[in-house]
């Protein structure tokens, strides 16, 4: 029981956020998830197939949920959303993308752009912010985050085979 | 269909990287929510009870329906017993006025039955299942399944997969529409899943109730024979200690393959339970790891790094390693790539860890497929076909194309898809290039050539013209283990085994050089022992690779392959001199001199006193038996000989490298080291070894935790982790 929860809830809680929870709500469902999945019993299979059903627990949940409070769903299309997670992210909870991330980030992209992410990532920074920081325009600064975010997940995708 | 989808598909992906940004730039991770759950599910009320209820008023529900049923069928069957007497009678009496009717009468009311009213229209055999190689190529036409087992098989890739137990039941196309229209919470598939999801398990068989998972997840570790069910080992027997004054040589293969690994993975993290102790073979287990082994600076295929130091199993004991690091080629100067599929499509592969999965790694790999490479497909069932002829690895769109239109069924006639796929791979054979047949297989052959003996001989004959072969096996339940490892040694390939997606990438992606180029065949090991250093040795796994010790200067004898950027390290547990040696008793010989060597017997004696061995020994082709006096010889523990043959060469070259053992302790060995021996021991605690000594899984969590060093794709975390299985089963 421990050891579905250690093993998978860091990439139940991502694939959540990656639907469009914010951090709290990641939290809830998450926890939810193992709870409707081990109040019964779960008897673990591969890791894949395990990743696979929880997701779709989670899914569920986050369905429900958005369902209750009568909201439209979701902004993103849920199918798709776990077709690009299956495909891209993997059976490993997410862990494969972001050892792959953090070697691209460091050969993948020029030291400019990867100064622009951090800023908008680690400082929180707004784009005039960091336009004022790298001397660019705004509309600058869209562009450069855009290129940079697109050869990182070219890189990224290559490196993890997709 | 990929072309409609492809803005929605870019905006998720650019999501997933906003989410892994927000993680390795931001700062953002993901809680460790473990303890606030586990408390919840010991403190929350089981809101199942009212389920339990709701599922045993169905189950009271059914069970009267049941017996209603069977009262019915009891009545019915009585009314028609009470009545036969009389229908019989009846129709004696008519048959008696009948008999007078002329034939022709007779004939011509059969004629007007309708001729199928009493026959079921036989399905087609498997042999109509693939067309001729001919046709299909002309055609390009699918493979089309035989009407018979249409039903056993989803009819298109693109068709909803049957449900099958462990895997989560696929989102329903209308999931998003229904969210809007519909009123009631619903499920990703209503029928599987209910509100939340909670039902899905019972009844597509992921829990551990009886039902139709059964049959997919029976409990059958080990098999009986081809085309019978269960998985099937070739016993192992763990190697001996062997005293140095009898066996001063130590010959074996080396041997890269990494299956038992992930079958040993399978059994542990997947189904919970021990792995049968021959399905582990411990070599496999210590060469699954990549080690931080320097590769070769010169023109030498192999770097060799030996090492010695206390065995952490018995402290009077010590522990060799012997790491081979092949030469690495970088990707962009990988040699042509000739390859054949050769895809086991038969409906033993009808399975989402077998076929679906086997796609996927194909995918992968064609992806990775350069102009000047070239992949064909051939599929066996009934019959063999080829799917896709030899096509440049740059159309990798007709590739996966043909990957996708692959659908399982028939039985399994895999003698005759190797002899297409060799017979494909030289019609396009590459002089310079790499040529390869990969087998993609559970092994389950049940037609035509089904003994590993013949299978075996077919594959090394057609090994020697330059066409190697790999095997990639796949799933559970008939896993053929041991027939596929032995095809792959003699076919100068690798086995590995396939239980997921993240594996198929570690073998067609990470580890795609060492897969399919070989950069020395043929490579053995002998180690000669110095008696005054060593008196007794026992070499860790390798079992089922061991040469006798002439075989090593025999260029005729097969041995094992090494890949560009392979890791190989071998293991030997040394019993110093002076110190007992656990051989076999045997009585004392009656016929020799006393005194005189009795190589090939084992000693009774134990361990010699170093003082009385003979100024030299006789030590097979040593070019220099250690002489008095020449103290660093004669401080040496032993030397490593390696032979290995280039991949075109059929003449082999020898290395040597002598060790000396400076007392080094267990922990001023590098991480390495360590974690080898970690494994080593786990796998000897699986095999229940009785050379485990005082090896126990707290002492091998103690060393693989502090040894697991750089780690980037979680591979020794999950040794950890299996570990951890290992021992929670074996209390």
């Amino acid at each position: 029981m421990a050891d579905l929860v250690r093993t998978h809830q860091a990439g139940v809680w991502r694939y959540l956020r990656f639907l469009g929870c914010d951090a709290g709500e990641a939290d809830d469902f998450t926890q939810e998830t193992f709870l409707v999945v081990l109040r019964d019993g779960f008897e673990q299979r591969s890791k894949a197939q395990t990743a696979a059903y929880l997701r779709t627990v989670a899914r569920n949940r986050l369905l429900m949920s958005r369902r209750r409070r009568k909201c439209r769903p979701a902004e993103v299309d849920l199918e798709a959303a776990e077709a690009v997670w299956a495909e891209v992210a993997g059976d490993d909870g997410l862990d494969g993308y972001l050892a792959a991330l953090a070697e691209c980030l460091q050969s993948a992209i020029a030291p400019r752009a990867r100064q622009a992410l951090e800023l908008q990532y680690r400082e929180r920074a707004s784009r005039a912010a960091i336009a004022a920081e790298l001397d660019l325009a705004v509309e600058g600064v869209k562009t450069l985050l855009r290129r940079a975010r697109d050869a990182l997940r070219q890189c990224v995708e290559r490196k993890i085979g997709r | 269909m990929s072309e409609s989808n492809q803005p929605p598909r870019d905006e998720l992906a650019d999501r997933l990287m906003d989410q892994a940004l927000r993680e390795t730039l931001g700062g953002e991770t993901p809680p460790d929510l473990s303890d606030r759950i586990l408390a919840a599910v010991e403190e929350k009320p089981r809101p199942s009870n009212q389920r339990k209820e709701r599922a045993m008023n169905r189950s009271r529900f059914w069970m009267k329906a049941g017996f209603g049923a069977v009262a019915a069928c009891l009545m019915v069957g009585f009314t028609i017993a009470m009545l036969m007497p009389a229908v019989e009678s009846t129709r004696d009496s008519a048959r008696r006025d009948n008999m007078g009717q002329a034939a022709g009468e007779i004939g011509a009311a059969e004629s007007q039955v309708p001729r199928s009213a009493g026959r079921n229209p036989r399905p087609d055999t498997d042999e109509s299942r693939y067309p001729t190689s001919h046709e299909l190529v002309e055609t390009e036409t699918e493979v089309t399944p035989a009407p018979g087992d249409a039903p056993a098989r989803p009819p298109s890739s693109d068709a909803k997969p049957p449900v099958r137990p462990g895997v989560p039941p696929p989102l329903d196309p209308q999931m998003k529409v229904e969210l809007h229209d519909i009123g009631t919470p619903i499920a990703p598939r209503g029928d599987m899943l209910d509100e939340a999801g909670e039902g899905w398990m019972e009844e597509s068989g992921v829990a551990s109730a009886p039902g139709k998972g059964e049959a997919m997840w029976h409990d059958d570790a080990e098999g009986v024979g081809p085309g019978r069910g269960g998985d099937q080992y070739n016993h192992l027997v763990d190697n001996p200690f062997k005293a140095v004054v009898d066996h001063p040589l130590s010959t074996f293969s080396i041997d890269v393959d990494t299956a038992s690994y992930a079958n040993v993975r399978r059994f542990l993290l997947s189904e919970n339970r021990l792995p049968p102790t021959d399905a582990v073979r411990v070599e496999e287990l210590i060469n699954y790891f990549d080690y931080d082994y320097a590769p070769p600076t010169d023109e030498t295929p192999f770097a060799s790094h030996i090492e010695v130091a206390e065995c952490p199993w018995r402290a009077k004991h010590r522990l060799v390693r012997i790491g081979l690091k092949g030469r690495v080629i970088p990707d962009d100067e990988r040699p042509a790539s000739n390859l054949v599929f050769l895809l086991d499509v038969s409906g033993s592969m009808d399975s989402p860890d077998k076929l679906p999965l086997l796609k996927e790694g194909m995918k992968m790999l064609a992806r990775r497929m350069r102009e000047q490479d070239r992949v064909a497909i051939v599929v066996y069932a009934g019959s063999e076909g080829l799917v896709l002829p030899s096509t440049p690895g740059s159309e990798r769109e007709q590739i996966i194309e043909a990957l996708d239109r692959l659908q399982a069924g028939g039985s399994t006639n895999g003698g005759a898809g190797i002899e297409l796929a060799y017979r494909i791979a030289q019609e396009s054979f590459l002089e310079e290039g790499v040529n390869r047949v990969l087998l993609c297989t559970d092994g389950d052959f049940n037609v035509g050539t089904t003994s590993t003996g013949d299978l075996v001989r077919n594959v090394e004959q057609k090994a020697t013209a330059g066409v190697f072969l790999s095997v990639l096996g796949f799933g559970r339940g008939n896993l053929n283990d041991s027939m596929m490892e032995e095809i792959s040694n003699k076919g100068n390939g690798n086995y590995a085994y396939i239980d997921s997606k993240r594996e198929a990438r570690k073998v067609l992606i990470d580890q795609l050089g060492g897969t399919l180029v070989t950069i020395a065949k043929d490579v053995k090991v002998q180690v000669e022992f110095n008696p005054r250093q060593v008196a007794g040795y026992r070499l860790i796994g390798y079992a089922n690779r061991l040469l006798a010790p002439e075989d090593f200067n025999d260029d005729t004898k097969d041995a094992g392959e090494i890949g560009a950027g392979h890791t190989v390290t071998a293991l030997y547990e040394i019993v110093p001199a002076g110190e007992e040696v656990a051989t076999p008793d045997v009585d004392p010989l009656k016929y020799q001199p006393s005194g005189g060597s009795t190589a090939g017997l084992p000693s009774s004696a134990g361990s010699p006193d170093p003082s009385d061995l003979p100024e030299e020994e006789e030590t097979g082709d040593s070019p220099s038996p250690p002489q008095a006096g020449e103290g660093s010889v004669m401080d040496e523990l032993l030397t490593v000989k390696l032979r290995y043959k280039q991949p075109d060469e059929d003449t082999s070259s020898k290395l040597e490298f002598p060790l000396v053992d400076a007392g080094q302790r267990f922990g001023q060995t590098d991480d390495d080291f360590q974690f080898a021996a970690a494994v080593a021991a786990f796998g000897m605690l699986l095999r229940d070894s009785k050379y485990k000594g005082d090896a126990t899984y707290d002492a091998v969590l103690e060393i693989a935790e502090s040894a697991a060093g750089n780690d980037p794709h979680g591979y020794r975390a999950e040794l950890i982790e299996m570990v951890r299985r290992a021992k929670a089963l074996t209390q």
